[in-house]
């Protein structure tokens, strides 16, 4: 599984991988103020765009008076949903089809619709929007997905919902889910607001008959907002003047790396779109672009000027987890093997055209990480109007936890260690069938108990000199690689300077620093030597899928170094044969050179001279040994990674997260009182930006097992809380310090053997484990204080009741 | 390659902080009726055209912001902001909006020596005053030991708010030039980053206070 298959995989001397503090490339333009995100772009003349949200969870516009609007000074145009200009555009091919790209009916509360104001101010578009008169038909709603599954409920949506495609998903057709059809034809198709999917594998009847016990719970994964930093804005404008291509030419920025998209969706060729702008902002795998960062292109062509669009945080309030609710059973032997899997989910589907991402496809959890063969999973999934998710978030996969969970329970059972159980279970490398322990998982098990001086105890026992009940918990995962995306590195070495152009978006995983670093590695140069062209128009791009992606674009980038550096020594071979130089009609003679006469093969290249292996003293400079332009060029995927392909069946790079809390009884407040991750990610490229990614995961978990609840009013569907007072981040003073362990052990087949870190440490159920441990008994998160106390009182109720 | 290449040093970034302090207008360029678009020589005469022509709508008013040492007369709307003065009007996009009510911190700006939330302000209330941005804060030569220590740290991720960190640190480090990791986080706890960078920020100020306090005992030693 280790990077075998490329050049340098198995290199064991680095001199630029996984060097830290080496700071990165946009770092001080976006300290210093300088960086420009979507929203921070303005131009001359510029108009204002906003977009009429809906106030109703489920509402159709009947009808609009503008009269009112289009009088106060500064309105220039009310653009309503049934306006011809709309079909001008075509839909987002990431977000799938709709009927138009503005409609006349909102599926949540604050989703666009119906008509788009655009004014000479912000303020005036916000006149106007109030001005509207619009004639408003409530419908029924569901934001309560247990109300949802009354199969006497109106359907919320119409079937042309059903027949298309989502972020990440397959085009569903009239026979139902393609994926579910092929996979789970058993199913029933959907009836009103519900659809099934159930997936089977090994023999469950068999399980259950080995098991000595059934341990049965629940576990709730509520909804959690993805809060991008950034307002997702755009600015475009039209121009028949243009550098690169004869014809009409669009700016936009503000949808930055989607200027492909932009183009497709306008109908122009991707060189007449033009877009600048590097800086996304956070994504934390939301990818969609939102209706503010698409639409402003068309209303500038109808308005003749630059035309600006930005969405408030209010209406950048988009999910980042869609809540679920996960019934569990499984069957365990006396010693803690797990025999049998049954897992029945509900499942909130979102509004329409909300990403299905692991909504059906069940393969990527944490079941198949196990011995047990035999797992069953039904999963009841519920149309909705709470949310709308775009592509997925920090959070997916989402099952992993329902192990966690479970091997937490198995061990309260048992009076047995967690990490054993985990152990126990964990199948090896190869397969679920494979006995064998994982070395990546045992390297990180023992150094986590080390970390964390791990005494395990049971629920409710252990209190602190302070009177607070302390509580721990651990979780394993295995550590996540993309290899589904195709990638694409050039190199060239222009007048002896070695060039990587790149285009955004720049969002906040420092991928082009670890490209630059690699390239460096693999050429004998230094971080510094590799000059990083942002261009917009380039192939490559920082993106890589995200932070996870990075190691196996890294994977892509190290082949085109190897590649770029044999032409370097073929031509700095031939440069060296060449006794003459040549002015225009003079001929110089030139000095001969130290590295006439030998092969390519027999020179190298470091310290910034191409040198002679067998003999270092002769040597060129690097920028000197060649007068000719070369390129090299590389594409295609990284070797697959068993993240993506295997799903848990496979293991390679695994981590391990712990954590340990106290919690006050009297007050409910939790506090961690420590946070250990030990992550084996194969081989380190950029440290620092590693080890920030590692915050940034426990800073996403902490905030949902502890503070961020979405809160709906489920007598009209509206939020109570979007905004960021009431939806509580948290703080400096809030996050605890998170004690790092970082192995190499070089199992996964990104570059150097690397994978990467970041989604499967996100975990929305360690902490309010942890709570378990110390109190016995469950809150579900967020684990507030209130919750806590809550809960406690419930449990001596019952207690009194059972008494 | 594009022109909005990144600067990829402080010397490039602050070059560009400066040419964008330099571009700010110090007074409007033209004085139009944002009603009907006519122009006025001055800014009274604007104000007697709105008592005459729109009595029933709040005329522009005229403020002077010293922003970054350039005073800039201007003539604005009342509910603008301090941020969307500093943007729309003065073309300076360091102070950012994310919550925008005062709950995150990412459009933090100095004025009259304080810390303060520029899209919490109107910028009708800072005429007169003293305002500090990032941006100015980039071309002071005391400052580079902090922002190198936010380069070096990681002490961001995607960047959107890491000037108004930048902007606390600096009012920090002004009242406390040794501050304890717990004033650190504390001093810093209006300021929200969705990416968590939050530890790194510790890390970078106590780095650079332990460098400008070397810098300046050389300094001292030297004169």
């Amino acid at each position: 599984m280790a990077d075998l298959a490329g050049a340098n995989g198995n290199r064991e001397n680095f001199r630029v991988v996984g060097k830290p503090n080496l700071p990165g490339l946009t770092s001080y333009a976006m300290a210093t103020g300088v960086a420009k995100f979507g929203s921070d772009f303005t131009v001359p003349d510029m108009l204002f765009a906003k977009i009429l949200r809906s106030p109703y969870a489920h509402a159709r516009v009947l009808s609009i008076d503008s009269a009112v609007a289009l009088a106060i000074p500064g309105v220039t145009d009310v653009v309503k949903w049934d306006d011809p200009i709309f079909s001008e555009v075509g839909n987002d091919p990431m977000a799938g089809t709709k009927p138009s790209f503005l409609l006349n009916e909102a599926h949540k509360e604050g989703q666009e619709v119906g008509a788009i104001v655009i004014a000479e101010s912000e303020a005036l578009c916000e006149e106007g929007l109030r001005a509207l008169k619009i004639e408003w038909e409530e419908l029924p709603f569901i934001v309560d997905i247990e109300k949802g599954l009354d199969p006497d409920f109106p359907a919320i949506r119409g079937q042309e919902y059903d027949e298309s495609g989502t972020y990440g998903a397959p085009t569903i057709t009239k026979e139902g889910h393609p994926w579910m059809v092929q996979h789970y034809p058993e199913d029933p198709r959907k009836v009103g607001n519900v659809s099934w999917s159930t997936k089977s594998d090994g023999d469950v009847a068999k399980g259950w008959s080995e098991a000595d016990f059934v341990l049965e719970y629940d576990v709730n994964v509520h909804d959690v907002v993805s809060l991008l930093p950034n307002p997702q804005a755009s600015v475009a404008w039209w121009s028949e003047q243009n550098m690169y291509k004869h014809g009409e030419t669009l700016r936009i920025e503000g949808a930055v790396g989607r200027r492909g998209m932009i183009a497709q969706m306008y109908g122009l060729p991707a060189d007449n779109v033009i877009q600048e702008g590097l800086f996304q902002g956070g994504k934390y795998c939301d990818w969609g672009l939102r209706m503010s960062q698409e639409i402003t292109p068309l209303l500038s062509k109808k308005a003749g000027k630059p035309v600006r669009c930005c969405n408030t945080r209010e209406e950048n309030f988009d999910m980042c987890v869609n809540e679920r609710h996960a019934h569990i059973r499984l069957g365990v032997k006396k010693n803690g093997l797990i025999t049998a899997v049954e897992d029945s989910t509900v499942i909130d589907h979102g509004a329409p055209n909300s990403s299905e991402m692991t909504t059906y496809d069940r393969d990527w959890n944490g079941y198949y990480s196990l011995k047990c063969e035999n797992i069953i999973q039904r999963y009841t999934i519920v149309d909705s109007n709470r949310s709308f998710m775009y592509t997925c978030g920090q959070f997916v996969p989402y099952s992993w936890d329902m192990i966690t969970v479970g091997l937490y329970l198995i061990s309260e059972k048992l009076g047995i260690d967690p990490t054993e159980i985990a152990r126990l279970n964990l199948h090896g490398p190869d397969s679920q069938k494979d006995t064998r322990p994982v070395p990546s998982f045992e390297a990180c098990l023992e150094e986590g108990k080390k970390l964390m001086d791990w005494q395990w105890h049971k629920a409710g026992t252990k209190r602190l000199p302070d009177g607070r009940l302390h509580g721990a918990a651990f979780r394993y995962q295995m550590c996540p690689r993309h290899a589904f995306l195709q990638y694409f590195t050039k190199l060239e070495y222009r007048d002896g300077v070695v060039h990587l152009p790149t285009q955004g978006p720049i969002a906040g995983w420092f991928g082009t620093e670890c490209f630059t670093m690699i390239a460096a590695e693999e050429l004998g140069l230094n971080y510094e030597d590799i000059c990083v062209d942002y261009d917009y128009r380039a192939q490559h791009t920082d993106e890589a899928g995200g932070s996870d992606g990075v190691t196996g674009h890294g994977w892509i980038v190290k082949e085109c170094a190897n590649i770029l550096k044999k032409k370097i020594l073929d031509a700095a071979v031939r440069e060296a044969e060449i006794e003459i130089t040549r002015f225009g009609p003079v001929e110089m003679p030139k000095p001969p050179s130290p590295i006439k006469g030998y092969t390519a093969d027999e020179l190298d290249i470091a310290d910034g001279k191409v040198f002679v292996k067998s003999d270092p003293s002769r040597f060129v400079p690097f920028s000197s040994a060649t007068s000719e332009t070369i390129t090299a060029e590389y594409g295609g995927n990284s070797p697959k990674a068993a993240w993506s392909t295997e799903f848990g069946r496979k293991l390679d790079t695994m981590n391990t997260s712990w954590c340990e809390v106290a919690v006050d009884e009297e007050t409910g407040e939790v506090e961690i009182l420590k946070y250990g991750v030990v992550i084996d990610p194969g081989k380190v490229i950029r440290r620092t930006s590693l080890e920030s990614q590692i915050d940034q995961v426990v800073y996403f978990s902490q905030g949902a097992q502890l503070l961020e609840e979405y809160i709906l009013d489920p007598e009209t569907g509206v939020k109570l809380n979007a905004n960021m007072i009431d939806y509580r981040k948290p703080t400096t003073l809030d996050v605890p310090v998170v004690d790092k362990g970082v192995l190499e052990t070089r199992a996964g087949n990104g570059a150097y053997g690397a994978s990467g870190i970041a989604h499967n440490l996100a975990n929305s159920h360690m902490i309010v484990t942890a709570i378990h441990n110390a109190i016995g008994v469950w809150v579900d998160p967020p684990a507030t204080p209130d919750r806590v106390i809550k809960a406690l009182a419930n449990a001596a109720a019952e207690k009194g009741v059972q008494k | 390659m594009n022109n909005t290449t990144p600067p990829t040093s402080l010397q490039a970034a602050s070059e560009q902080a400066a040419a964008k302090i330099a571009a700010m207008p110090v007074r409007p360029k033209v004085i139009s009726c944002p009603i009907c678009g006519l122009r006025f020589i001055s800014y009274d005469d604007l104000n007697g055209h709105y008592i005459s022509e729109h009595p029933d709508s709040i005329p522009p008013i005229a403020v002077t912001l010293n922003v970054n040492g350039k005073n800039c007369d201007l003539i604005i709307e009342p509910q603008l902001t301090l941020k969307q003065v500093l943007q729309f009007h003065l073309g300076l996009t360091g102070a950012k909006e994310m919550c925008d009510r005062g709950a995150c911190g990412s459009c933090t700006v100095i004025i009259n020596s304080k810390p303060a939330l520029s899209c919490n302000i109107l910028a009708a209330e800072c005429d007169g005053k003293i305002i500090e941005t990032v941006e100015g804060i980039a071309l002071i030569p005391k400052w580079k030991p902090l922002i190198d220590a936010y380069c070096k740290w990681d002490a961001m991720q995607c960047g959107y708010c890491t000037p108004g960190f930048l902007v606390a640190a600096k009012a920090l480090l002004e009242r406390n030039p040794s501050p304890t990791v717990e004033e650190i986080n504390k001093a810093l706890s209006g300021n929200i980053c969705i990416c968590g960078t939050y530890p790194r920020h510790a890390q970078a100020i106590t780095e650079a206070v332990e460098f400008m306090a070397m810098e300046y005992a050389n300094a001292v030693e030297r004169s």
